[in-house]
């Protein structure tokens, strides 16, 4: 059975293991029977103690079913799935006999709000337990109780912040504000549960689950006081606000709800947790970031067709070719995942420059406490520099991240040959060069693979595996493994110019800049990008990555793609000034500390002196659909074969806003005839043969279909 | 009789204490050289039997310094390691434990060497302060506390007072009370040594490190240091090109004002760093492939009284050639320490002294020392003398001059702290 009750002596186990499944969910079916034995429960009068348990490795209960939450198309549907959870939830909480939930692992979503109904919870020190409410990612509130109990057992500030964030917490945090009662060792489990038993009737812990929690000083006096409750709700709106930049609705929601139901009873206050729910869950943002959800899971499991039996390598120690900002990245990004690097480059300082920004990264993280002073030390003591290849003949894997010249790429590729080892992998970070020129220098071809990071490194999310015909499965599988081991999701790209991100970012980059020599408005071009939802603006993202590099990789892909790429005008004379970006302190903008304002000199490098009006959304379709054209043209290149892999490129490459659902979902959104039209609108007004729609859009649209349902 | 094979070393620069390595601790300049030998050499981290470090200045925060370099430099959490302190020849002394365990084929594969940072020994709180802060600590309630601390900070307000400095403690002989710098004051009143013989030594120190400037970058690796990560530190900072007979004259004693010798001038440097080896019997050396730097053929310790520390070497030096069946004039390159450049010229004094030779029984395993032998590329007071890797950066220097001249034979040496000399004969 799915859930069952085992009766030992007076107590009774409640213990779920969900058929057919590594974990157990909240569903519609496990509900129900979790009512019946709770019916069942009530009847009896030889229990004094209600225990539930699961029976499955590192988890309690994962979360509610999202496939039956992406289903709900009418609010009012969403009001009922969730008080049907609620009513189940509370016949657990008004049971006369204590109860107790044994949190051995995950226990998220539902499976937290499950916990939060009992009268006790006991957590083991197992390093897999983590509770929480990540509901908010998808775009919704807990549904089950979760905004009513969760506020009022762990106190309103760390309440908001765990339903807010939707980041679960670890049991040490978890007791340290009173939302587990103990904390145990895994080892003799059965035992530890039976002693809290017996202390809960010795009548030891108060019997109120919302009392327990001991106040000290100031926060005593204040605690629950009108005036912090009120600046509470108002720091929380003004960063959610600032976080999301009112994008997302669901927060906003989340905390107006909390601070209606912080006063009210029980039922009033789950009737409008549930109301909500209905309303966000059938929200389009809600359904897009389920998409999203479902792709970056796809993503992060990636799988090669036919490999299912090829085990991937252990990478212990890799060797990192080239220190700059990219690659001194690497290596921080490495070490902190326990890997030894050999970091070289042709001189100490430029060495020196590497493990500055490594130190640099650290620094940070420790400074916003996302690590350990020791753990960052132990992770610099990982990487040591050289300036010939020592340590790297038992170096696991190599990653190359000189500067994008073919020929020094080719003959760091040469040199490689002659150190490695036989079964070492040799992975290129190139953005746009082709890898299969790479490997061909190679001593071993098929251990050649593209791996390309985003800047920075630490923070990005996204790598393109990228594979040449030559490379091995086994190469493949393990990158992939690799990627996921650095906490990045992979997706696989064949060897083309670009591969898909720059591919597609940067043609939008080049259109703002047309944009601009018509009109002269960078600021405006920036804010209809932001606006739409994307973290930069073409012209803020070019100061970022530096506007000599952008022109490098738009020559590059020119060369291989075509005239389309061809960097504008104004870019060319606006670099020859060396007006860089950030790292020359002057780009587009001018950078002042922490200040920007747009760039004067740039006016007159426009090489007019009358402008044309600016037309918002006109620019808007350009730079979206130029992009939407481009990776439709992937698509038909066979650079990815499926949509998804577009998205989460996007998404995770660029921060493509992920409430839109990633750029072709949002196409499909707006309808492929209408995207077309537009483009074939845009060809023949403009005479610009970039819009010209290709092949794989033009027959989506005569077959009257989308992206995701061809 | 199998050999002991020094497969590999390197060192840090070494630096003037509060300069480049100021943010270093002794077991971060431990485990960069230890890392970088493993890098350099290939070894697999698993095939290492054991870790043993020398180290002199203890730090409380890397209590066992040994094993916090061993897993600060990637070995297993299941090799074992260790620190030896032997005082300035705790560097000697690693090499000497790793050399005895392969002898007694406990292993045969080890990783040792010496790390100290002078410039981050501990300043400890006089005793009558740690007794009160205790007992402060101890305090129960609140007006306890308070009438305490009205005691407390009145009492210990001049914070000079209230301190100790762990360098000059450890610096200082606790058994006969005597300061490393009043034994080599002892020395030069005994053999009659004067400032101009000790500031010329200096001097020729300073000329030899400063024409060997180059040719040492062979032994170090580059250290990028924190806490700013911007330069790589590649060579030793001590030797003084512009270093005058005139501006060391200049010099005030350090240690006896009135009738004093000894200068901060003619006394080693207090400087930072480590140095590390991968140490194998020679058949394991083989096995690896690689052409070792070289081999350590034999050791010896000696001991004197602790007030004329500085003599450690004349007696070290007999005994080694004793146990080795050789003859000083065989050797081809001689080290001995310059702690004191008094201390090195009365060692170089007594051993070719017949007299002294008699008196000890060291007949046939003395006599004179050519200059065009002896410490040719500088010594400690112009390169420094970080106490617990100083035995162990003579043995590698040693080994990379016997390389580079294509010698046999080698000798170092050096005087200890407490009364000690250390000597070993290296060879290739």
């Amino acid at each position: 059975m799915s859930i069952s009750l085992k009766v030992e002596n007076d107590v009774g186990y409640i213990e779920f293991d969900q058929q057919d499944s590594k974990v157990n969910l909240l569903a519609s079916d496990m509900l129900r029977r979790l009512d019946e034995i709770l019916d069942g429960i009530q009847t009896r009068k030889d229990l004094n103690t209600i225990v539930i348990v699961s029976k499955k490795k590192g988890v309690f209960i994962a979360g509610a079913d999202i496939k039956e939450i992406e289903q709900i198309a009418v609010a009012g549907d969403g009001k009922a799935k969730a008080q049907e959870g609620q009513n189940v939830l509370n016949k657990l909480e008004d049971l006369k006999i204590p109860t107790l939930a044994v949190i051995d692992g995950v226990a998220l979503g539902g499976g937290c709000e499950l916990a939060l109904a009992c009268g006790y919870r006991l957590a083991t020190f197992n390093p897999k337990v983590k509770i929480g409410c990540p509901e908010v990612n998808l775009g919704f509130n807990p549904g089950f109780g979760g905004t009513y109990r969760l506020p009022r057992m762990v106190g309103l500030t760390e309440g908001m912040k765990m339903i807010l964030s939707g980041k679960p917490i670890d049991g040490t945090k978890a007791k340290k504000i009173g939302l587990v009662d103990v904390l145990v060792p895994e080892a003799g489990l059965a035992d530890s549960i039976n002693r809290f038993i017996a202390t809960i009737h010795k009548g030891k812990i108060p019997a109120d689950k919302y009392k327990r929690r001991r106040k000290k000083g100031l926060a005593a006096l204040f605690a629950d006081s009108i005036l912090v409750r009120y600046l509470t709700f108002r720091a929380s709106r003004k960063s959610v606000l600032k976080l999301t930049k009112g994008f997302y609705p669901a927060p906003l929601r989340i905390i107006d709800l909390i601070a209606k139901t912080y006063h009210l009873g029980r039922e009033k206050g789950l009737e409008l947790e549930a109301k909500t729910f209905g309303e966000l869950a059938v929200t389009g943002i809600s359904k897009n970031l389920v998409q999203v959800y479902y792709l970056s899971e796809h993503y992060k499991k990636l799988t090669v067709k036919d490999a299912e039996n090829i085990r991937p390598a252990v990478i212990e120690k890799c060797g990192v070719c080239g220190a700059g900002t990219m690659g001194g990245g690497i290596a921080q990004l490495l070490s902190a995942r326990g890997i030894w690097v050999r970091l070289k480059d042709i001189n100490y300082g430029a060495v020196a420059l590497g493990i500055n920004a490594a130190a640099k990264i650290y620094k940070e993280n420790v400074k916003k406490r996302k690590m350990k002073p020791a753990e960052a030390q132990k992770g610099m003591a990982r990487i040591s520099g050289t300036l010939d290849y020592s340590g790297f003949g038992n170096a696991d894997l190599v990653i190359e991240a000189v500067v994008e010249k073919m020929e020094i790429k080719k003959a760091v590729f040469r040199e490689l040959g002659s150190v490695v080892k036989d079964n070492a992998i040799i992975a290129t970070n190139t953005s746009a060069l082709s890898v299969t020129e790479m490997a061909e220098e190679a001593k071993d071809p098929s251990k050649v693979v593209g791996f390309h990071f985003f800047n920075p490194v630490n923070r990005m999310p996204l790598v393109e595996v990228v594979a040449t015909s030559m490379t091995s499965k086994e190469t493949i599988v393990t990158a992939l493994d690799f990627a996921r081991r650095l906490g990045k999701t992979p997706i696989l790209v064949k060897d083309t110019c670009g591969f898909v991100v720059n591919r597609v970012l940067l043609g939008y980059i080049n259109e703002g800049g047309r944009i601009l020599e018509e009109c002269g408005q960078m600021a405006a071009i920036d804010k209809v990008m932001t606006d739409f939802g994307m973290p930069m603006g073409p012209f803020m993202l070019s100061d970022e990555v530096g506007l000599d590099v952008g022109i490098k990789v738009l020559y590059t892909l020119e060369e291989s793609l075509g005239e389309r790429f061809k960097p504008v005008e104004s870019f060319r004379r606006v670099s020859e000034k060396k007006i860089l970006g950030k790292k020359t302190k002057k780009g587009f903008y001018v950078y002042k500390g922490k200040d920007k304002e747009p760039n004067e000199e740039i006016g007159p490098l426009l090489g007019k002196d009358r402008f044309a009006r600016f037309d918002r959304e006109e620019s808007l379709k350009r730079m979206v659909y130029l992009m939407i054209n481009e990776a439709a043209r992937c698509l038909e290149d066979g650079v990815v074969d499926d949509p998804g892999a577009i998205d989460v490129g996007m998404i995770f490459g660029t921060g493509f806003p992920p409430f839109r659902g990633g750029l072709l979902r949002y196409a499909d959104s707006v309808g492929i005839d209408n995207i077309v039209g537009d483009l074939e609108r845009f060809t023949n007004k403009l005479n610009m043969k970039q819009f010209m729609p290709c092949a794989y859009l033009l027959s989506l649209r005569d077959q009257k279909q989308g992206f995701y349902s061809a | 009789m199998e050999r002991i094979a020094i497969v590999d070393g390197v060192r840090t620069p070494l630096c003037k204490m509060g300069t480049d390595f100021n943010d270093l601790g002794a077991a971060d300049l431990g485990r960069i050289v230890a890392r970088e030998v493993i890098e350099r050499t290939g070894i697999d981290v698993k095939e290492i039997d054991e870790v043993i470090f020398g180290n002199v200045g203890q730090p409380s925060n890397a209590s066992n310094i040994g094993r916090v370099i061993s897993i600060m430099s990637g070995l297993p959490d299941t090799t074992p390691a260790y620190t030896v302190h032997r005082n300035c020849a705790s560097g000697i002394d690693a090499v000497v434990q790793a050399a005895m365990k392969i002898k007694l084929e406990e292993g045969d594969c080890y990783l040792a060497g010496g790390a100290e940072s002078m410039t981050n020994i501990e300043v400890e709180l006089i005793k009558p302060m740690q007794d009160e802060l205790m007992a402060l600590t101890k305090a129960k309630t609140m007006k306890d506390r308070l009438r305490m601390m009205m005691k407390f900070y009145p009492k210990f307000i001049n914070i000079n007072k209230s301190l100790q400095y762990g360098l000059w403690m450890g610096l200082t002989d606790p058994t006969c009370g005597l300061g490393m710098g009043h034994t080599a004051e002892v020395l030069a009143k005994e053999y009659g040594i004067t400032r101009e013989e000790q500031d010329q030594f200096a001097m020729v120190s300073h000329q030899k490190a400063v024409a060997a400037r180059e040719i040492l970058k062979e032994e170090i690796v580059p250290v990028i240091a924190p806490p700013k990560y911007k330069k790589a530190v590649d060579v030793d900072n001590g030797p003084r090109e512009s270093q005058t007979l005139e501006s060391l004259a200049k010099l005030k004693p350090a240690f006896d004002k009135y009738n004093g010798t000894v200068t901060a001038g003619n006394a080693s440097q207090i400087s930072d760093g480590a140095c590390a080896f991968l140490i194998t019997s020679e058949k394991r050396a083989k096995k690896l492939g690689k052409e070792p730097l070289g081999y350590m053929k034999t050791y010896a310790f000696a001991a004197v009284e602790p007030h004329r520390m500085g003599m450690g070497p004349a007696h070290a030096i007999p005994l080694v050639l004793k146990k080795a069946k050789m003859r000083l004039k065989e050797m081809q390159a001689i080290e001995i320490n310059e702690a004191f450049a008094v201390q090195a010229l009365a060692c170089l004094r007594e051993l070719a002294s017949q007299d002294f030779a008699k008196k000890f029984g060291y007949e046939g395993y003395t006599g004179e020392i050519d200059p065009k032998k002896f410490n040719v590329n500088g010594g400690a007071v112009a390169l420094g003398h970080p106490v617990g890797t100083t035995g162990a950066r003579l043995i590698l220097t040693m080994l990379k001059h016997m390389k580079r001249h294509d010698l046999n034979i080698g000798l170092i040496s050096l005087c200890v702290g407490g009364g000690q000399g250390a000597a070993v004969i290296l060879e290739r």
